[in-house]
C-alpha cells in the first residue's frame, strides 16, 4: 500500500510541467497537418471533382449555364483534404489555420465563381484513375443539375439558376 | 476444449439440418452463405450456439423490395476457433413480415431483433420483450424509417405517447434512476436501478437518444469512398477502426486486393489507436472511483500519443486514412522514427504508472469481485473484447478472424479468469504493452510497394462482405451487401458496446449502488458508437423548460434558419464575409479565366 502511494508520488512529481503556453505562445502544427480549406480561383478548371467527393456535403457546386459556381461551407468541414486529393490542378489546399471559431457560421462560407466555356471545357474534365472515383454525374453533386433523389427530395437544396454574374458578386460587395 | 476441426462443424450441420439448408456457398474465402427457410431459423441457431459452440454476432434486416421484391433477415454467427464466420439468410415476404425470434434459445439476439422491428418492420415471433428500442418516443407507430421508401432526410411528425412503458419494478424496490443524461461519462443513456435497500436487484435500459441516420445515409445518399469518412466519425475514440472495417468488408465483398504495405499501416495506426484507447480508459476508471491522479496521469502519459498521431497522419483523431484498396498516405522514415521515439518513452511512463496501481490496495479494493460476469453469462451474451478475455473467453477478431496484416504480427490474446473489474484491468494494461510490441513489429517488417490498389472496373452488385476489427472495446462489426449506385445496397455495423451494454443487467444484479458506476464503467462504453441509426431526439423531461413539442420546433426552426441544412428552405440572399475568408477579387478580366488557358491538347 505504502509503495503505491511512494510510486504514484514520485510519478506525479517527475512529470513536470506538461501544459502549453497556447495561446499566449503561438501553437505549431505537425507538416501534414490538415487545416481550414483554401481554394483558388485562378487555378480552377470547374470540374467538380471536389464536390463530388466531399463526404460531409461541405462543396457544393451549381451549374449555373455560362459559370460554375462552387460554394465551400467550411462549418461542415471534416477537414480529411479528399478534394486536395482528387484536384488535378491543386486548385484546393489544406492549410496550417485551425483557429476557426466564429459566432457566426457564415463567416466560414466563401464561393469562387468559374466561367466555363461551352467546348474548350472538354477533354479537361475531372477523371480519377480509380473506378469509384469517377464524377459519373457532372455538375450537380450525385446528380444532374436539378435532378431530384428517388424520394423527390433535392441533396442538398434545389438548384436555382441565377441572375448574372455581374450582379450576384456586387451583392457580395456591398457587404 | 471444443474438437471441431475446419469442416467437421458444416458436416455436422449438414447431418442435422439436411432438408433447411440451401444454396450452400462460399463466395468470399472463410465467409459460408446459407439460405434457410424462417421456420427453420431457431433449430439452427440453436443447433449452431449450444452444440457448435458458434458466437453469435449480428443480425441484419435488409429492404430488397426493388431487387427480389421481398425482404431478406440473415443471422450472422462466428467461429472463432475454425475462423469462419456463417450467414445464414431468410427471405421474408413483404406481405407477411414476420420472422420466429431466435432470442428465447439465443438471448444474445436481444436487440438486434428489436432493432430489426423498429427500423425495418421485421417482426419477430415470440420475443419475450415487444417494447420499442431505438426509435424515439414520440414517433409514428407504423413508420419504419430504413425502409428504402423513406429519404434520409425525411422529417415524420410527432406521434406522442408511443414511448415504451418502463419495466415494472419488483415489489417492495425503490426506483433509482442513472441517466438519461450517465453522469460518469458524459454520455446519454438512462439506467433504471431497481433497489433493495443498497443493492441492485434488476434493472431496465433505455437509451439510443443520440442516433444519428448512418446506416441509412451509408446505403442512399454517400458512395463507397465517403462512407470511411462518416464511419470514422461513429466513434470519438475508435474511429479508425470502423474506417478500417467498412473498407475491409467492402473489399472482401468485391474481391479488391489491397497492398501489403496498406495493410502493415492500418495495423499500425489499429494498434496506435489501442495505445491511447487503453489508456484513456485506466485513466477514467481512476477517474470512476474518484481516484483521480491516475486520470491525470495517464492522460498525460497519453497525450503525446496523440500529438504523435496528428504528426502522423495529419488529425489528431480522425486520420482520415483508409480508402477502399488501402491508405491514402504513406509512412515515411521520419514518421517511424517519431513512433519509436514516443512509444519508448510511452512504455517507460505507462510502466510506471501501471506497476504503481497494480500494487495499489485502494483500487483493488474498489475493483475486486465488482460487476462480475461469469464465463458462462459471458458466452450466453456473446460479449466482446476486454469484457470477455476478463471472463476468460479467449477471443479476439485479431487472431480468431485475421484482418489487415495480424497474421503476419502474430497476436498474443491476453486472457483472465477473475471476471470482475479488476480483471478487465488487467487484461487492458496487458494488451496496451502488447500493442506497444506490435506497432514495433510492424514498423520493422513493413514492406515496400504501394499503398493504394488500383481499381480500374465499377464495384459489382449483390456481393456481401462481412469483417470484424478487434477495437479498444471489442470486436466491431461490418456487414456490406454491395449496390449498383456506387454505394453499398445495405451497410449494417454494430459497435463493440452494442453487444456488452446487454450484458449489464446482469452484471450489476447484486452489486451495491455506489460500485454499479464502475462496473459499468469497467466494459468501457461507448454510448455515442452504438447509437447511429435514426435522426430526431427526445426531451427528456427533467428540466421542464420546454416541452418536447417546442424543443422540436426550435430545432426545426434553426434548421430552416440555415438552408444548407435543410432541403426545404430557400437560399439566403445576404452573406456575411469576415476578415480570415478568401476576398474574391472583383469581378471581370482576370477574375474569368482565360479562354485560352485550357484548350484542349490539339
Amino acid at each position: 500500500m505504502f509503495k503505491a502511494k511512494l510510486k504514484e508520488a514520485v510519478l506525479c512529481l517527475s512529470a513536470g510541467r506538461v501544459t502549453l503556453k497556447y495561446p499566449f505562445a503561438p501553437s505549431d502544427v505537425p507538416p501534414k497537418f490538415r487545416g481550414r480549406i483554401m481554394f483558388d480561383a485562378h487555378k480552377c478548371i470547374g470540374c467538380g471533382g471536389c464536390a463530388n467527393v466531399c463526404p460531409p456535403r461541405c462543396i457544393v457546386m451549381e451549374d449555373m449555364g455560362e459559370v460554375t459556381r462552387i460554394t465551400f461551407y467550411l462549418e461542415r468541414c471534416i477537414q480529411c483534404a479528399r478534394c486536395h486529393e482528387v484536384c488535378p490542378e491543386d486548385a484546393v489546399w489544406p492549410t496550417e489555420q485551425f483557429e476557426t471559431a466564429t459566432p457566426d457560421k457564415s463567416d466560414l462560407t466563401s464561393d469562387m465563381t468559374v466561367w466555363m466555356s461551352s467546348c474548350q471545357r472538354c477533354g479537361r474534365c475531372f477523371e480519377s484513375d480509380n473506378a469509384i472515383d469517377k464524377f459519373r454525374s457532372k455538375r450537380w453533386r450525385g446528380r444532374g443539375p436539378g435532378e431530384a433523389n428517388k424520394h423527390g427530395i433535392f441533396p442538398t437544396k434545389p438548384p436555382i439558376y441565377f441572375e448574372p454574374p455581374k450582379q450576384l458578386v456586387r451583392e457580395e460587395e456591398d457587404l | 476444449m471444443r474438437q471441431h476441426q475446419q469442416q467437421e462443424f458444416l458436416l455436422d450441420l449438414w447431418t442435422h439440418f439436411p432438408d433447411v439448408l440451401e444454396n450452400f456457398q462460399e463466395q468470399v474465402k472463410d465467409q459460408l452463405l446459407a439460405t434457410i427457410p424462417r421456420e427453420a431459423l431457431p433449430a439452427v441457431a440453436k443447433h449452431a450456439v449450444k452444440q457448435l459452440g458458434a458466437r453469435f454476432v449480428i443480425s441484419v434486416a435488409t429492404d430488397m423490395r426493388e431487387k427480389d421484391g421481398d425482404y431478406a433477415v440473415s443471422y450472422i454467427f462466428a467461429f472463432d476457433e475454425e475462423k469462419k464466420f456463417l450467414v445464414l439468410q431468410s427471405r421474408v415476404p413483404a406481405d407477411d413480415l414476420k420472422i420466429s425470434s431466435i432470442t428465447p434459445e439465443v438471448p444474445a439476439a436481444d436487440w438486434t431483433e428489436r432493432e430489426s422491428r423498429d427500423l425495418l418492420g421485421v417482426v419477430p415471433v415470440g420475443h419475450p420483450d415487444d417494447r420499442r428500442l431505438i426509435l424515439p418516443d414520440d414517433f409514428p407507430k407504423d413508420i419504419h424509417p430504413l425502409r428504402r421508401e423513406y429519404a434520409y432526410n425525411e422529417i415524420f411528425p410527432s406521434e406522442p405517447g408511443n414511448a415504451p412503458p418502463p419495466k415494472p419494478a419488483p415489489e417492495g424496490t425503490t426506483v433509482v434512476p442513472l441517466g438519461p443524461f450517465y453522469p460518469i461519462l458524459e454520455e446519454p443513456a438512462c439506467f433504471r436501478l431497481f433497489m433493495d435497500g443498497e443493492r441492485v436487484v434488476g434493472s431496465d435500459y433505455r437509451g439510443f437518444y443520440n442516433h444519428r441516420a448512418i446506416e441509412k445515409l451509408g446505403d442512399s445518399e454517400l458512395n463507397y469512398n465517403q462512407i470511411p469518412f462518416v464511419a470514422q466519425q461513429i466513434c470519438g475514440i475508435c474511429g479508425q477502426v470502423h474506417s478500417c472495417a467498412y473498407c475491409q468488408a467492402v473489399e472482401d465483398a468485391c474481391g479488391i486486393e489491397t497492398p501489403m504495405r496498406a495493410k502493415y499501416i492500418r495495423s499500425l495506426l489499429l494498434e496506435l489507436e489501442r495505445i491511447h484507447s487503453h489508456i484513456l480508459w485506466i485513466g477514467l476508471a481512476g477517474h470512476i472511483i474518484g481516484f483521480d491522479t491516475v486520470l491525470m496521469q495517464a492522460w498525460r502519459i497519453r497525450e503525446p500519443v496523440m500529438w504523435l498521431m496528428e504528426r502522423v497522419t495529419g488529425n489528431r483523431k480522425h486520420y482520415s486514412s483508409n480508402l477502399i484498396g488501402g491508405v491514402r498516405f504513406d509512412i515515411d522514415e521520419a514518421a517511424a522514427d517519431d513512433i519509436r521515439r514516443v512509444l519508448a518513452k510511452v512504455e517507460v511512463e505507462a510502466k510506471a504508472l501501471t506497476d504503481a496501481a497494480v500494487i495499489d490496495t485502494t483500487l483493488m479494493a474498489r475493483l475486486k469481485n465488482v460487476g462480475v460476469l461469469t464465463e458462462e453469462n459471458a458466452r450466453a451474451l456473446a460479449v466482446v473484447g476486454p469484457v470477455a478475455r476478463g471472463s476468460n473467453v479467449s477471443i479476439d477478431a485479431r487472431v480468431d478472424h485475421p484482418y489487415a496484416a495480424y497474421k503476419e504480427l502474430g497476436v498474443q490474446i491476453q486472457v483472465q479468469d477473475g471476471c470482475d473489474s479488476w480483471a478487465r484491468t488487467i487484461v487492458r494494461v496487458l494488451e496496451l504493452f502488447e500493442s506497444i510490441r506490435l506497432v514495433r513489429k510492424a514498423l520493422d517488417d513493413i514492406p515496400g510497394g504501394p499503398v493504394m490498389a488500383k481499381i480500374d472496373h465499377d464495384l459489382p452488385y449483390g456481393k456481401t462482405g462481412l469483417c470484424s476489427v478487434e477495437a479498444a472495446r471489442g470486436e466491431a462489426f461490418h456487414y456490406v451487401l454491395s449496390g449498383d449506385e456506387n454505394r453499398p445496397y445495405r451497410w449494417r455495423l454494430r459497435a463493440p458496446t452494442f453487444q456488452n451494454l446487454q450484458a449489464v443487467a446482469c452484471m450489476i444484479e447484486g452489486e451495491q449502488l455506489a460500485d454499479v458506476p464502475i462496473s459499468i464503467g469497467s466494459y468501457d462504453p461507448c454510448f455515442s458508437c452504438t447509437e447511429r441509426v435514426e435522426t430526431l431526439d427526445v426531451n427528456t423531461n427533467q428540466v421542464r423548460i420546454y416541452t418536447s413539442e417546442e424543443l422540436q420546433e426550435l430545432s426545426r426552426r434553426k434548421n430552416a434558419a440555415n438552408p444548407h441544412y435543410s432541403c426545404h428552405s430557400e437560399r439566403p440572399t445576404a452573406r456575411r464575409r469576415s476578415h480570415f475568408v478568401k476576398k474574391l477579387p472583383p469581378y471581370g478580366g482576370e477574375f474569368l479565366r482565360s479562354e485560352t488557358k485550357n484548350l484542349p491538347p490539339m
